[in-house]
C-alpha cells in the first residue's frame, strides 16, 4: 500500500506576533519593497507603534515562513524569493485560538458536524476546555455563522459556499459593491499598485502553477480596496463584514484556470478605470464580473434528460 | 484573426463529452483556431467558464415539470441495480427514445444556427446523428468518446453488454433483447432521418461513422482485436483526451493519513445519496483519505467521517494525477485520465458503457469490477485494499502511462482535425507532424 501520509504541522505562534507580522506585510506592501530590501527594526517598530523587541520576535516568524532572511551583518531583508504576491498569500500559521475555530468550520463545511452541536461534543471531539470551545463559538457568534439554541446546543448558519448562501452572496455584492465606488470613494493609490503587481505576477504562472488559494486572496484584497475606499462608512463595514465570512477556513474557489485568468483580467481592467479616476465606468464594470462570477453550470447532466440546476431535494425520494 | 477556422462542437449533454471536447478544443484555440460550442437546451455554461462562445439551442415542447430530476432517480435507482442485460428495456430503450426525441427538436434551431454561423467544420461528440450536420457545407468529425464497443464488430462485445470479449452465448442473447427492445426508437428515429434526406441506418444503430474522420477515445491498452479492422483513413484512436486543469491543494483531513483515493461516480451517480453513505461507513474502517464528489447533493450529507473530504466539484484531471486510487462509474472519461495518470480504477458501474469499462478494466488488468447491487463492506474493503496493494499492476499502469502520455489525445485530435478543416498547413508545428506520422504509422 502507497504510503503518502502528509506532514502535519502543529505550529502555533502567539497571536500578537502573528497580527505584528503580518502588519510588517501590510508595511511592506504598501511600500512596494521587493527582494533584499532592508527591514530596519526600529522603523518598523516606530510604523507599527511597538518596541523593538515584538517587532524582532514577528520578524522572525517571517524568516520561519522564508519571507524575510536575518543575518549578523545585513539584518532583516526581504527574501529573495520574496513576491508581493506571497505577501498576499495566507501563508502566515494560525494561532492556537484561531485553529479551534477554523477546525470547526472546517468540520462543519465538510459535513463532519451536523447542524446542531453542543459545548460537550465540541469539547470530547476536539481534546478541548470548555473555555476554548466556548470562545471558538463566541467568535463564530460574532460572525452570524452560530446561534444559541435552547439548551446546551448551537445552531450553525448556512456557511458562506453553500450553493444558497453563494447565490446570495452574489446578489448582496451586486447590490451594495458598486455602489461603493460612487462620488467620495477614496481610492488608495498605493495599495492599487501594490495589487497590480501581484495580479499580474499571478498572471504570469503557467496553468499547472495557477493557485487557486492564491487567486482567492488576490480575489479578497481587491475588493477589500473596494470596501475599504467606500465613502459611506456602514457600506465599508457591511462589504468587509462580508468578505471575511468568504475567507473563513472551509471555503474553496470552485474556478478551472480558465475562469480564474478570465476573472484576474476582470479585476484589472477595473483596477486601470479606478485608477484613471472613471469610478462610474469601474462599478459597470465591477457589476459585469460580478455576474460573470456566478456560476451557471447545470448540476447534473445526462444524455436523454435535461440538464438539472438547483436541487433541493435527497436523492431517493422520501424512502431513501 | 478573420481566417481562424472555426470548429462548432456540438457535444452531447454530459459531462463527460462536454469535458473531452473542451480539452481537444483548447488545444485548438492554442494553435489559432477558433472553436464555438453548440449547446442543447440549458446545458450552458460550461464552455463559457472555459472561455468559448456558446450557442444555445432554444428549449422545444412543453416544459419539463419541476419534479422531473426527483421522478427520474426515483425510477432508475433500482434499474441501476440491474444487470447489463436486464437494464435494457428499464432504461436503455427509454434513454433511446429521449435522444430521438432529442434529435428531432433540436434538428430545425440546429440547421439554421449552422447556416448562419457558416463553421469550417462541425465536431460531433454524441450517441446520435443530427441531419442538419449531414446537410451543412462542412466536413463533420464524429468523437466516439464512449468505450469503443460503440463500433460494433464481430469480436467486440456488443455496446453497453458488459460480456466478457469471449462470451459468444451472451452476445447472441443480449443482442436479441437489445435490438427488439430499441426497434421502436430506431424505427421512429429512421423515418425522422428519411424525412430529413438521410439514409436509414441499420438495426440498433443510431449514428454513422463521419466519411472525413472519426476520433475513438479508446487507449491501446483497452482496444480489442475487430474481426474487421478499422480504415485508417478514417478512424484515428486516441489515447484518451485528457485536458489540464489547474493544481489542487489537498484539504486539511482530521484523519490525515494513508494513500489518497478520489471517488466520483459523475454528476448522475452523485444523485444515489444511500449508495454514498454506505460507501462512506466503509471508507472509514480504512486507513486511507478519500476525497469524494458528492455533486448536487453535498449539503445534504451528514455525520462525514474523519477520513473523507467532500466536494461538489474537482478540478478532476489534477486529482487523479495526485491519487493512489480512483473508484468511478466506469465513463470513459473518468477511465481514461486513471489511465493517462496511471491510476488504477475501482469501477461499480451502474448504467451505459460504464459495464462494459469495469469489465474491460479486469480483462486488461488495469482496474477491478465491483457489482454496485451486492457489494458488502468487506468486499469493497478488500478491493480497495487489494488494489492499492497491487504493484504489479501499479507498475505496469505507470509505464502505459508514459505512453499515453508521450501521445497526447488532445494533440493528435487537434492536428487531425485542422487537417481535415483543411486548415492544417497554417497551423501546425513542424512537432505536430512528427507526432501525427509516428501516430498513423
Amino acid at each position: 500500500m502507497p504510503s503518502t501520509t502528509p506532514k502535519t504541522s502543529a505550529r502555533s505562534p502567539r497571536a500578537s506576533h502573528l497580527e505584528l507580522a503580518r502588519q510588517i506585510l501590510d508595511h511592506v506592501r504598501a511600500r512596494g519593497l521587493g527582494p533584499g530590501a532592508h527591514l530596519p527594526e526600529q522603523a518598523l517598530a516606530t510604523a507599527c507603534n511597538v518596541s523593538r523587541t515584538p517587532v524582532r520576535a514577528a520578524l522572525n516568524l517571517l524568516v520561519t515562513e522564508g519571507l524575510v532572511t536575518h543575518t549578523g551583518d545585513a539584518g532583516y531583508r526581504l527574501a529573495p524569493a520574496f513576491s508581493t504576491a506571497s505577501a498576499l498569500s495566507n501563508t502566515l500559521p494560525q494561532t492556537s485560538d484561531r485553529d479551534l475555530t477554523a477546525r470547526i468550520l472546517r468540520d462543519r463545511a465538510g459535513r463532519r458536524l451536523d447542524e446542531t452541536v453542543t459545548v460537550g461534543e465540541l469539547m470530547r471531539r476536539y481534546s478541548a476546555a470548555r473555555s476554548a470551545v466556548t470562545q471558538a463559538l463566541g467568535k463564530l457568534a460574532e460572525d452570524g455563522l452560530v446561534t444559541r439554541a435552547p439548551g446546551q446546543s448551537w445552531l450553525f448558519s448556512p456557511l458562506p459556499d453553500d450553493p444558497e448562501s453563494q447565490a446570495d452572496s452574489y446578489d448582496f455584492r451586486l447590490i451594495l459593491e458598486p455602489a461603493a465606488l460612487a462620488p467620495g470613494f477614496r481610492f488608495d493609490p498605493d495599495r492599487a499598485a501594490a495589487l497590480r503587481r501581484a495580479m499580474i505576477g499571478f498572471l504570469a504562472e503557467p496553468d499547472h502553477r495557477l493557485d487557486p488559494r492564491a487567486f482567492q486572496s488576490l480575489d479578497s484584497e481587491f475588493h477589500g480596496l473596494i470596501a475599504r475606499g467606500a465613502a459611506n462608512r456602514f457600506l465599508g463595514e457591511a462589504l468587509l463584514g462580508h468578505l471575511r465570512l468568504r475567507d473563513l477556513p472551509g471555503t474553496s474557489t470552485r474556478l478551472n484556470v480558465v475562469r480564474l485568468r478570465q476573472a484576474m483580467q476582470e479585476h484589472l481592467g477595473i483596477l486601470d478605470q479606478m485608477e484613471a479616476g472613471r469610478f462610474d465606468i469601474a462599478a459597470d464594470l465591477l457589476r459585469v464580473h460580478l455576474r460573470l462570477s456566478r456560476s451557471q453550470r447545470p448540476q447534473a447532466a445526462n444524455r436523454g434528460a435535461p440538464p438539472l440546476f438547483g436541487l433541493t431535494f435527497r436523492a431517493g425520494g422520501p424512502d431513501a | 484573426m478573420p481566417d481562424a477556422p472555426l470548429i462548432a462542437f456540438f457535444p452531447e449533454a454530459s459531462f463527460g463529452a462536454a469535458l473531452n471536447c473542451v480539452g481537444i478544443a483548447r488545444e485548438l484555440q492554442s494553435r489559432g483556431a477558433r472553436p464555438v460550442f453548440i449547446c442543447h437546451p440549458g446545458f450552458t455554461g460550461i464552455f463559457a467558464d472555459y472561455g468559448f462562445q456558446e450557442y444555445h439551442l432554444p428549449s422545444t415542447g412543453p416544459a419539463q415539470p419541476a419534479d422531473y430530476w426527483q421522478a427520474f432517480i426515483r425510477r432508475h435507482l433500482p434499474h441501476f441495480n440491474l444487470s447489463p442485460i436486464d437494464q435494457i428495456e428499464t432504461y436503455v430503450a427509454p434513454t433511446w427514445e429521449a435522444i430521438v426525441d432529442t434529435a428531432i427538436a433540436a434538428e430545425a434551431p440546429l440547421a439554421a444556427l449552422l447556416a448562419r454561423l457558416r463553421p469550417d467544420l462541425i465536431v460531433l461528440d454524441n450517441v446520435v446523428m443530427f441531419p442538419a450536420i449531414a446537410r451543412a457545407a462542412c466536413p463533420w468529425v464524429r468523437i466516439i468518446s464512449c468505450a469503443e464497443t460503440e463500433l460494433a464488430d464481430e469480436t467486440v462485445p456488443p455496446y453497453l453488454s458488459g460480456l466478457a470479449s469471449d462470451d459468444r452465448t451472451g452476445r447472441a442473447a443480449f443482442l436479441q433483447r437489445y435490438l427488439k427492445a430499441t426497434a421502436p426508437a430506431q424505427d421512429r428515429y429512421n423515418r425522422f432521418r428519411q424525412s430529413a434526406g438521410l439514409a436509414p441506418l441499420a438495426p440498433g444503430q443510431f449514428l454513422e461513422p463521419s466519411p472525413d474522420l472519426n476520433l475513438l477515445l479508446a487507449p491501446s491498452v483497452l482496444r480489442h482485436d475487430r474481426a474487421t479492422p478499422l480504415d485508417p483513413d478514417q478512424f484515428t484512436f486516441l489515447e484518451g483526451c485528457v485536458r489540464h486543469e489547474g493544481p489542487y491543494e489537498l484539504p486539511d483531513f482530521p484523519r490525515n493519513e494513508g494513500p489518497l483515493i478520489y471517488v466520483s461516480f459523475g454528476s448522475l451517480g452523485a444523485l444515489d445519496m444511500g449508495l454514498m453513505e454506505r460507501m462512506m461507513a466503509t471508507f472509514a474502517t480504512i486507513p486511507a483519505r478519500f476525497l469524494v464528489n458528492a455533486g448536487a447533493l453535498r449539503e445534504a450529507y451528514r455525520s462525514v467521517p474523519d477520513n473523507v473530504h467532500l466536494e461538489g466539484w474537482y478540478p478532476q484531471p489534477s486529482v487523479v494525477a495526485m491519487a493512489d486510487l480512483f473508484i468511478h462509474h466506469g465513463g470513459n472519461n473518468s477511465f481514461c485520465e486513471a489511465l493517462y495518470h496511471g491510476v488504477p480504477s475501482l469501477i461499480l458501474p451502474y448504467c451505459w458503457d460504464g459495464h462494459d469499462n469495469a469489465t474491460r478494466a479486469e480483462e486488461t488488468g488495469t482496474g477491478r469490477r465491483l457489482n454496485r447491487a451486492d457489494w458488502t463492506a468487506a468486499s469493497l474493503s478488500a478491493a480497495i485494499r487489494g488494489l492499492l496493494s497491487d504493484d504489479a499492476m501499479r507498475a505496469r499502469l505507470k509505464a502505459n502511462a508514459r505512453q499515453m502520455k508521450a501521445a497526447p489525445g488532445v494533440e493528435t485530435a487537434a492536428t487531425l482535425i485542422l487537417k481535415t478543416a483543411g486548415a492544417g498547413s497554417k497551423a501546425l508545428a513542424p512537432a505536430d507532424h512528427q507526432r501525427m506520422a509516428r501516430h498513423e504509422g
